[in-house]
């Protein structure tokens, strides 16, 4: 057999766009022509074992020969350049490994939120539509920047469609964007310029204690806020139902849509055993609400 | 974003950053330990911590500061304080506390860049000059090294307090700038300009 | 000469020794107190010996030659004690104005005291002007602002019988304590039988609320119960109470602080105000007699005697 490669393929290892046409060219080794009595013409193209039908090629000259596909999905791996000289057995000269894909299409429907963690603790997640899949290893990169001042970028483990920035800064407009990249091509999503202040989902407030006052239709709610007045002030959703029952009421949002730590809820009904459970968001309603807090029960005095 | 959008969310981010500074400051003075955790601590001010910029001013002089004057004295100041922050950031023992460091130089980073915003979008030229120490690398470090570990401890402690210092001042500073600078003006003005 | 006004000052439980001007031991001597003869017993020779003096013993002593009545010596004696640590407290409730220092003496010295006050910043002395009322007080006008420096106050008070001094040490921005909100109003909501409107200003002491906003703390709470809500306003100086008990009395108090720097005023005068209610109500507080919304001159007023009252009286109007 042949000890020394006798051609090879160009172009190499190829990254092709799905559907489109390409050719590759089997270029034999002059030295192998005197040994093996071997000529372009008796090349055999073949896709993994099928055979490329013959009509796909074209004897360039003694020593090249090409193929050629139209629409590269019918391509696969191994694409390999094989020799079958007279009255001797098929011989493969080389072959290449052919990736076909698509270059990353435009990262969609970009949106941010900050889910405050601790007190002083704000991670941001981001999510995108990462587009139609690609077929191909496609990086994507979540980009935060200050005019002039650049923070490391975000690059999403395990995922493509979402990356979170440990701590954020605040006050300051972010210009936000997401970068896709692959062999075919790179994609840039529409830049999202915001303050992250605008999208903080608070901690719920906690402590939440219920106390039952000289009144038997009242019951005092009070809490702790876990985000900084320095940040934001805020506003307040409370809910309340009678113990085993599903159906919740709310206190009137506009009652304790300011700051505070504590709030009367009147109208019980006596010697009665209640659940509570708030919630809290930006003052000025621009972010998220919180989750309901842990609920707490308190019992109505005696009429 | 309008200007007088602009200088309320420098006003925030100096709030913000007055009241990150307050338990990050006491965090990093138990870090340096006694004398400097102590409330009446009261040493004296040695020539290199005089480097830190004083925000110390003459009532009148203050009072009587142009927009353009009192932006451009918190954007040298702050320009400065950040490259002094970088180098305390440096060396603090515990991760944390370097993490924390770090963020809130960012913050502070961010308020260099905020005040710049409202400066140009006032049609005010920005202070000239070497304003931030380089971004990445060791930092420039403005404070001549201290003779010993004490006096190292000692400028930290008179950063921390001129910074500390500085933020409240910034913030009645945003504050005078806040009712002098109404959104409607600012149109008007940026207009003529043939903005 | 004998009669001139000589004052002598003697502590508390002190020994007193007086000669008779220049007569000898053995010469013969009357003396007085206040003009009372003194008994013989305290007589040592011509030498009146007091023991152990007390407050009561103060006065005016005068020796008398034997058998010509000629006064020979003539003395008051104050009686006092040596003035204690003073309690000095420094505050600005006008900043960036300046500040003010204050002081007083833990305990009374019976005798005459003078103060002295000086007022370093760093290697400033800085003058400290003394108010015309209360006269133990003085104030300081800011020539720098943002300072890092402390302030160093020494308060020195000197009477006869010795001398004591405090010294306050502080940061300029640890002093700044604004006076009581005032004017603070509640009134009941048309329609809302749980709400009240509180509104109030700026202490006028305050000089620029422009640059040096103030934030205010507010508590309410019902007359029938002991625990007050609480409610921090970091802009704006009125307020809408949402969470009224129906029909309750309430009792109002804010607080101010600089928005930064400081700490927090005492409560200010406490108002009172009821929910507006459906019907009216007959007049249960004696407090409701008078206006709605009245203005008691305490920091805190105890909750009013609960008379049942003429039902004639309207409240809540």
């Amino acid at each position: 057999g042949l000890v020394q490669s006798c051609g090879h393929i160009i172009p190499e290892s190829p990254v092709l766009a799905l559907g489109s046409n390409f050719t590759a060219l089997c270029i034999l080794n002059e030295s192998c022509l005197d040994f093996g009595n071997i000529y372009a013409s008796q090349i055999i193209w073949k896709i993994k074992n099928r055979v490329v039908p013959k009509e796909q090629y074209r004897e360039i000259n003694r020593t090249v020969s090409s193929v050629t596909f139209n629409d590269t999905s019918s391509l696969d791996s191994p694409l390999t350049c094989n020799i079958l000289a007279d009255g001797q057995i098929e011989q493969n000269i080389y072959g290449i490994t052919v990736t076909v894909g698509l270059p990353p299409e435009k990262p969609k429907n970009l949106s941010c939120i900050v889910h405050q963690v601790l007190q002083f603790t704000y991670p941001m997640t981001c999510t995108w539509n990462p587009g139609r899949h690609t077929y191909l290893d496609t990086e994507f990169r979540l980009i935060h920047r200050w005019p002039q001042e650049n923070f490391p970028d975000c690059i999403p483990k395990d995922v493509n469609n979402s990356c979170t920035i440990s701590d954020v800064q605040f006050f300051v407009n972010l210009d936000i964007w997401v970068e896709a990249a692959n062999a075919l091509g790179k994609a840039e999503s529409d830049r999202l310029v915001l303050d992250p202040i605008e999208i903080v989902k608070p901690l719920p407030p906690h402590n939440l204690s219920v106390n039952s006052g000289i009144l038997p239709t009242v019951l005092k709610l009070s809490w702790e806020n876990r985000i900084s007045t320095a940040l934001m002030k805020l506003k307040f959703n409370i809910r309340y139902k009678i113990a085993g029952d599903t159906k919740w009421m709310q206190v009137p949002p506009e009652d304790i849509a300011s700051p505070r730590t504590s709030f009367t809820v009147q109208g019980l009904k006596p010697y009665i055993e209640y659940v509570f459970s708030i919630r809290c968001m930006k003052e000025d309603g621009v972010g998220y609400w919180s989750d309901w807090s842990e609920e707490k029960t308190g019992v109505t005095t005696e009429d | 974003l309008g200007t007088s959008q602009s200088i309320q969310k420098t006003y925030d981010l100096t709030r913000y950053l007055e009241h990150q500074l307050r338990t990050l400051a006491g965090t990093y003075l138990n870090y340096l330990g006694p004398p400097f955790n102590e409330p009446d601590f009261n040493p004296p001010r040695l020539a290199r911590a005089e480097r830190v910029p004083s925000a110390t001013v003459d009532l009148d002089l203050w009072r009587g500061l142009t927009d353009n004057a009192r932006l451009a004295a918190n954007y040298r100041a702050y320009s400065r304080l950040l490259c002094y922050l970088r180098a305390l950031d440096g060396q603090a023992a515990t991760a944390d506390l370097r993490h924390r460091l770090g963020h809130f130089c960012s913050s502070l980073q961010g308020l260099v860049l905020s005040i710049a915003g409202v400066m140009s979008s006032l049609g005010y030229p920005l202070p000239v000059g070497p304003v931030v120490g380089p971004p990445t690398g060791p930092p420039s470090s403005p404070l001549v090294v201290a003779p010993n570990d004490f006096l190292k401890k000692m400028d930290d402690f008179w950063l921390l307090k001129e910074l500390q210092t500085w933020l409240w001042r910034s913030a009645k500073d945003f504050n005078r700038l806040k009712k002098k600078v109404p959104p409607a003006v600012v149109t008007l003005r940026l207009e003529a300009r043939g903005f | 000469s004998p009669t001139d006004s000589h004052i002598q000052y003697e502590r508390v439980g002190a020994d007193v020794t007086m000669k008779c001007g220049s007569m000898d031991w053995d010469a013969a001597v009357t003396w007085t107190a206040n003009g009372t003869d003194i008994d013989e017993s305290h007589l040592n020779g011509s030498y009146l010996i007091l023991k152990n003096v007390d407050l009561t013993q103060s006065g005016q002593y005068s020796c008398y030659e034997g058998s010509s009545w000629h006064l020979k010596y003539q003395t008051y004696l104050r009686v006092g004690i040596p003035p204690k640590e003073p309690v000095l407290m420094c505050r600005s409730n006008n900043y960036p104005k300046g500040f003010y220092c204050s002081w007083h003496l833990p305990t009374p010295t019976y005798i005459p005291n003078s103060f002295n006050i000086s007022v370093i910043h760093g290697t400033r002395e800085m003058v400290c002007e003394k108010d015309a009322f209360p006269r133990n007080r003085c104030h300081i006008r800011y020539l720098q602002l943002f300072s890092t420096v402390k302030y160093k106050v020494t308060l020195t008070v000197t009477n006869a019988l010795g001398k004591n001094s405090t010294t306050l040490t502080f940061d300029e921005f640890a002093i700044v304590k604004p006076d009581p909100p005032e004017s603070v109003v509640a009134k009941p909501v048309p329609s809302n039988p749980r709400r009240l409107e509180v509104s109030w200003k700026n202490p006028s002491s305050w000089p620029d609320p422009d640059s040096f906003p103030l934030k205010f703390f507010l508590r309410y709470r019902p007359l029938i119960l002991d625990q007050w809500q609480h409610v921090e306003l970091s802009d704006g100086t009125s307020h809408t109470i949402t969470d009224a008990y129906a029909g309750k009395e309430y009792i109002i108090q804010v607080a101010a602080k600089d928005n930064d720097i400081g700490t927090w005023s005492d409560w200010s005068v406490a108002v009172h105000a009821t929910p507006w209610t459906e019907e009216p109500m007959y007049l249960t507080t004696e407090a409701q007699l008078t206006e709605t919304t009245s203005a008691s001159t305490s920091s805190f007023m105890p909750p009013p005697t609960t008379k049942i009252c003429d039902k004639g009286a309207v409240v809540g109007s």
